[in-house]
């Protein structure tokens, strides 16, 4: 019972840091991006591929992935998001699902749909204060908690996250202010491409590296997303922890109701609370 | 719309009526005899696309009505096309009921389907919604997947993962053939389509775009928004149901997978490539993508012999990689359809030499 609990509060750090992924987009921009699985994905196997055929040092291989999926996630804003600014929402969300779908594609192309687990997954289990847990999960927790800091010092003490918070708020005033909203976009977008590329990092450590992955990856993220808030940074967090450790306790109780734990947990917020525990409680769009 | 020259409305039955003129009732007899006919001489793989593409257009119009009409978003298009099948497998096969009657049935469930998602749709909009309707998604295709616990009767047993066979369709003492199916397909899309047609153009249909439009001015005019965007649910999930009723029928074997995320969002991509708010436009997008899908059989046999390493992956990672693009490019050019643009070609040769 114990090491359930705690094995799910790990893998909850995980789905926090793929929802921050959502949230960051979401809160500057009002963009769901639901190709950000598929760019978890495709990451995964870039990073793959660099480590194992291309034969690099894993420090070398990581720092490409992180500026690859900065790259992508610059592409992605400026081709083919920007000009659908002011575009009904079905259309931009469409977008990014095909995006998505594009990405899958050209992985399946490209690796045929094997499946790999990275080089340097720690393998056996590790012993914390006498329980057992995935080495993979407790790495993931604590690159969640040390994202989760990075992303609050960016916010509470930098010039730029300032101007973050601000277009967060209100677009027409922070442009007034002499913001340029348009490059706040961007940014946000780059922030989490290159948290899709910790989480290709991360995902492919807990799971393997398979082409379902990326839809694995949508499918807890978003319950997570919905149950902190869609544009909490924090509650992105909570969310998190909450949803893995209901999901692991699912898993304990009922077997295999675990796998549309987070979605009926959703189900319920939708139902009750639909801004979430810490979003802001603004949900019409008329 | 424009009538052509000196055709004037001067009666209600012809203002009302959905052919209006001779040529269109020549039109549309021809069309029919055309697809009527057409069965007997296809290719077997061309008639099986054929009867793909009605009833990808049936759940396709179910998506017309729910969100090209009501606004309102459903991703989870396929689990309710998963209920209607199910239905059809489950009373049809297990309790033995006729598959004639389980045709109405599977529409009704799913559209209870519906309405047990669309609940949250009165206080959720846009996101919200999306996300209910991936829910329901995932929920739907795991019950079907995990439902074979042994405190089910047996009757509701949905053979878990390796789904659950149908009873073959009977006509008049003999087993349903591929022709005869095509033909059955047709009969039901054909119906369906004059059904989305009227609910588009009568109260209802007005009620559903009123909310579209403007959901807070709806309920000041006094339409009741929680009973309409309810309805709109069941309408458009009844036509999915009915749609599952036919894939059932068609593969004689279902299970849980035929149904995943991935075919809610082709249905979306159909509608946005054809246009929201028409039927045509429906039709048309199921069938340019079902084109594209037909292209890519093709496409992929060639290059797969072109480039033998790679000619096991080719056909999946071309068919998501085409239909992206494919629905990328109309939104980002013609994002309101194909439909739109054939309306604008059509207008533009009409008044061809004085295009004022």
């Amino acid at each position: 019972m114990g090491d359930v609990v705690l094995q799910g509060f790990f893998v909850g750090g995980l789905y926090a840091l793929i929802a921050l992924g959502f949230a960051m987009i979401f809160k500057a921009s009002e963009v769901l991006n639901l190709a950000y699985g598929q760019q978890i994905l495709i990451l995964s196997y870039f990073l793959h591929w660099l480590l194992v055929t291309e034969g690099l040092p894993t420090w070398a291989s990581v720092l490409i992935v992180f500026i690859f999926g900065a790259l992508i996630g610059f592409v992605l804003e400026r081709v083919f998001i920007r000009p659908l600014l002011g575009q009904p929402f079905l259309s931009i969300l469409m977008m990014t699902l095909m995006l998505g779908f594009l990405f899958k594609g050209i992985t399946v192309l490209w690796r045929g749909g094997k499946s790999y687990s990275l080089p340097f997954t720690p393998s056996g289990m590790w012993e914390i204060g006498g329980v057992q847990i995935l080495p993979a999960a407790a790495i993931a927790f604590f690159a969640a908690i040390f994202v989760f800091v990075c992303m609050l010092f960016l916010f509470q003490y930098t010039k730029v996250g300032l101007a973050m918070r601000v277009v967060a708020t209100d677009h027409l005033v922070s442009q007034s202010l002499g913001i340029r909203v348009k490059r706040i976009f961007s940014l946000s977008w780059v922030i989490s491409g290159m948290f899709a590329g910790v989480c290709a990092i991360l995902v492919g450590m807990v799971w393997m590296i398979t082409p379902e992955m990326g839809d694995i990856a949508l499918g807890k993220g978003l319950p997570v997303l919905l149950l902190g808030g869609m544009d909490s940074i924090p509650g992105a967090l909570v969310g998190g922890l909450i949803i893995g450790v209901v999901e692991s306790l699912g898993g304990y109780w009922g077997g295999e109701v675990r796998e549309i734990v987070p979605w009926l947990v959703m189900l319920v917020i939708l139902l009750f609370r639909p801004w979430g525990m810490f979003g802001t409680r603004r949900i019409e769009r008329i | 719309m424009g009538l052509p020259c000196g055709v004037f409305n001067s009666r209600p039955e012809e203002d009302m009526a959905i052919l209006r003129t001779k040529t269109q009732y020549l039109l549309v007899a021809i069309g029919f005899a055309f697809f009527f006919t057409m069965a007997l001489y296809l290719p077997l793989d061309w008639l099986a696309w054929l009867i793909m593409l009605g009833m990808y257009a049936i759940a396709v119009l179910g998506i017309h009505i729910l969100t090209g009409l009501c606004g309102q978003f459903s991703m989870g298009h396929a689990a309710f096309m998963l209920v209607g099948a199910y239905t059809a497998a489950t009373l049809g096969g297990n309790v033995g009921v006729s598959p004639w009657l389980t045709l109405p049935l599977a529409g009704v469930t799913a559209g209870i389907a519906g309405l047990a998602f669309g609940v949250p749709a009165l206080r959720i909009k846009g996101f919200y919604l999306v996300m209910s309707t991936i829910a329901a998604q995932f929920v739907i295709q795991w019950v079907a997947r995990e439902a074979d616990w042994t405190w089910l009767p047996d009757w509701m047993k949905t053979g878990g993962v390796y789904g659950i066979d149908v009873p073959k369709l009977v006509l008049g003492g003999k087993a349903v053939g591929d022709v005869g199916f095509w033909w059955i397909t047709m009969g039901i899309l054909v119906v369906m389509l004059v059904v989305a047609k009227n609910i588009q153009r009568t109260a209802t249909g007005r009620k559903f775009i009123a909310i579209r439009d403007n959901d807070l001015a709806a309920e000041v005019m006094g339409i009741n928004l929680f009973r309409t965007k309810l309805l709109a649910f069941f309408i458009g999930c009844f036509f999915a149901g009915i749609a599952g009723w036919v894939w059932a029928h068609y593969m004689g074997h279902i299970t849980p997978d035929q149904f995943g995320f991935d075919k809610s969002l082709i249905f979306l991509g159909m509608i946005i490539v054809g246009g929201m708010g028409s039927t045509a436009g429906a039709v048309m997008g199921t069938v340019i993508i079902r084109i594209c899908e037909k292209l890519i059989d093709y496409i992929s046999a060639s290059l797969g012999s072109a480039f033998p390493d790679i000619s096991v992956q080719i056909f999946p990672a071309l068919s998501l990689i085409i239909f992206a693009l494919v629905v990328m490019i109309f939104i980002m050019f013609e994002p309101r359809g194909a439909y739109h643009r054939w309306v604008r070609i059509r207008t533009y040769y009409r008044l061809h030499p004085f295009s004022y």
